[in-house]
């Protein structure tokens, strides 16, 4: 079952390589200084956040389910980030707060969905909004900021001119790599998005999986909401607005199908690579901000159009 | 057919990259280049900023300097922080920032400066190091003080009475912080005057709107409404006008006439206060330009601005000056 779905992702994949080399070569034309690496390492720590919350959200849609709490799920890790260090808690306590806040907020959604079986779309609706409302009572919309200099440098620093902060994105991207391909938990999650029934039959412990998948979820959101720290000095209740709807895209554009059962890692982090290089490159160029939201957004309607028609035709 | 496919694809991927990376090292950079000023508001689409950015392109005409004007839609602080390292890697000559939140941006306009771009603020100030000269409106003090007047004076003057509360932009604002610190000194020559609440509303006029409400459910004997942002102020005016109480519970702040004008007319605002912001964002360029251009350094204690002649420089401040007063006798001259 894995390697028919595998070779059209492949392909898809290598048409969002050349969609982005395309890109490249327009930036360049347009202007030289953009696609200069030094530039492109630059701008790249822009994109941890939404990089990084693009892992999870690929394997869970992949199982067949769908997380839309995770930009909520930000906010909350990042309110209770703020107020422990409000509260002069040793920072990197402060940090553990954030990270097991998200841990927190993604099991309490997959256990709504592993174990009373609700549809994943109608419990991360109801804590998209739960989340995003304690955010802001806790907080009362006051923002947090003065975080210690060590760790805003971690946030703004590089080695080998490459940005901290994606250094770390590519070795959590590697690990889950790792354990996609090399253990069985990467058969299970194919598994479990063709047939749950099946799946389920077949001995794959889909309900352990998915608890497991959106609590990963949640620990990202708030891995996530302490990277958003570092790089703004900021920790509040509006952090991550919107942020589900960027990371599905992205997804979804990187060739992970909404209904589960294909789509990988790789393609999702194109995906990513492909909506960041438009939004900085319309900004880079124009200096308009109406004008990245859309033409970002025209775009995408072009992208999954296209993703439509080539996905019809393998099938 | 897909082998071949593949083949192709990764061959003008691989091509591309080459071709980009090498040659964006060899572009020749342009031989003579105009400088490059980027004004920041805190929130673009305001007509606040809107009408600076009038200002800021008419002295750039002048001057003959390119003029970037862009900012946040909806006023997020990072994006804010996002668009001046983007500047500061394209290298444009001066950042003129008026700061959202000076905690969020400062880290940027620092990395700006290590890089050798000159960072002022306008508008609004940020933490010392992180810009070389403020462009202030006017002072605080001024600003403070011409809010608790006006509503002192459409309140009865000297013995003016009754209870006042204040809505505000958010609880970081650094200006309105400042001004309402000025305020509250300024309260004490009213005894009267009861400030019972002071309460943000995020930049949302909608918020803005429900706070104001709220304070007048909860205090019916509510005298006035200080709106002291220029989207804290028409929502605070709209929310009484829809209340009915025109005339019974005044509105005064910071608006543009052209905002106000309505309210003004109907006798929910007597006094708005502002400055000229045509003359502020026109003002920020001359002062860019000058600090670009190596005329304006540290310790002058005048800059020669266009047609506004000679504007003082109070330490690391420049100064636009006066406060304007638009009520229903003069609002209709102002079109901004």
């Amino acid at each position: 079952m894995r390697p028919a779905p595998r070779t059209n992702s492949r392909v898809y994949e290598c048409l969002l390589a050349a969609l982005m080399s395309i890109l490249l070569a327009l930036a360049w034309w347009l202007d030289p200084d953009f696609v200069a690496p030094a530039t492109q390492l630059a701008l790249s720590n822009h994109i941890v956040e939404l990089a990084l919350v693009a892992i999870p959200m690929t394997l869970i849609i992949v199982t067949g389910g769908i997380d839309l709490s995770v930009g909520s799920t930000m906010a909350l890790s990042s309110v209770v980030m703020g107020l422990a260090f409000d509260a002069g808690a040793p920072f990197p306590l402060v940090c553990i707060s954030a990270l097991l806040t998200g841990t927190l907020a993604g099991l309490l959604n997959g256990l709504f969905i592993a174990r009373l079986s609700i549809h994943p779309l109608i419990v991360t609706l109801a804590t998209l909004a739960a989340y995003r409302g304690l955010a802001e009572g806790l907080s009362k919309g006051r923002p947090f900021s003065g975080f210690p200099e060590g760790f805003l440098a971690i946030g703004s620093g590089d080695w080998l001119q490459v940005p901290i902060l994606v250094w770390l994105l590519l070795l959590l991207l590697l690990l889950s790599a790792l354990i996609i391909r090399r253990t069985t938990i990467g058969l299970w999650i194919y598994a479990a998005g063709g047939s749950q029934t099946a799946a389920h039959y077949s001995g794959v412990p889909v309900a352990q999986l998915r608890l497991a998948l959106y609590t990963l979820a949640g620990a990202a959101a708030g891995l996530a909401a302490i990277f958003f720290a570092a790089r703004f000095n900021t920790a509040k209740a509006d952090v991550g607005a919107g942020l589900e709807l960027s990371v599905i895209t992205a997804v979804v554009l990187g060739g992970t199908s909404i209904f589960g059962g294909r789509g990988t890692l790789l393609g999702a982090m194109l995906g990513v690579a492909i909506i960041h290089e438009i939004g900085q490159l319309v900004s880079w160029k124009w200096d308009q901000q109406e004008l990245v939201q859309v033409v970002t957004g025209s775009i995408l309607v072009l992208a999954v159009l296209v993703h439509n028609i080539f996905s019809r035709r393998t099938h | 057919m897909k082998r071949s496919t593949f083949i192709a694809l990764l061959s003008a991927m691989s091509l591309s990259v080459m071709g980009v990376g090498p040659r964006a090292h060899t572009a020749p950079g342009p031989v003579h280049k105009k400088t490059t000023i980027a004004l920041l508001p805190k929130k673009k689409g305001l007509p606040y900023f809107t009408t600076c950015a009038k200002g800021a392109e008419e002295a750039a005409k002048e001057l003959d300097v390119e003029l970037i004007y862009d900012g946040p839609t909806d006023g997020s602080p990072e994006k804010a922080a996002s668009m001046i390292d983007r500047w500061a890697l394209k290298g444009v000559d001066v950042i003129a920032v008026s700061p959202n939140d000076p905690d969020v941006l400062g880290q940027a306009m620092k990395k700006a400066r290590a890089k050798g771009v000159k960072v002022l603020t306008w508008d609004a100030d940020a933490a010392k190091d992180t810009r070389e000269f403020l462009v202030n409106q006017a002072t605080a003090k001024d600003i403070g003080f011409a809010l608790v007047d006006a509503m002192a004076k459409d309140l009865g003057g000297e013995n003016a009475s009754g209870k006042v509360a204040i809505i505000t932009a958010t609880l970081t604002a650094a200006n309105q912080n400042e001004w309402m610190k000025h305020m509250k000194e300024r309260l004490a020559k009213y005894p009267k005057l009861e400030l019972i609440a002071t309460k943000p509303c995020n930049e949302d006029q909608r918020l803005a709107f429900s706070t104001a409400q709220d304070l007048m459910k909860a205090h019916p004997d509510l005298k006035g409404i200080f709106g002291i942002s220029s989207v804290a102020f028409p929502g605070a005016a709209e929310a009484v006008k829809q209340a009915g109480k025109s005339g019974t519970v005044l509105v005064t702040g910071l608006g543009t006439p052209n905002d106000m004008k309505a309210y003004v007319k109907d006798g929910t605002v007597k006094s708005v206060i502002l400055w000229n912001t045509v003359d502020l964002g026109y003002l920020t360029i001359h002062a860019a330009h000058a600090l670009a251009g190596g005329t304006l350094k540290p310790g002058a204690t005048e800059l020669t601005a266009g047609r506004l002649g000679t504007k003082k420089i109070d330490g690391d401040q420049i100064l636009l000056g006066d406060i304007l007063v638009f009520t229903k006798d003069n609002i209709d001259s102002f079109d901004f």
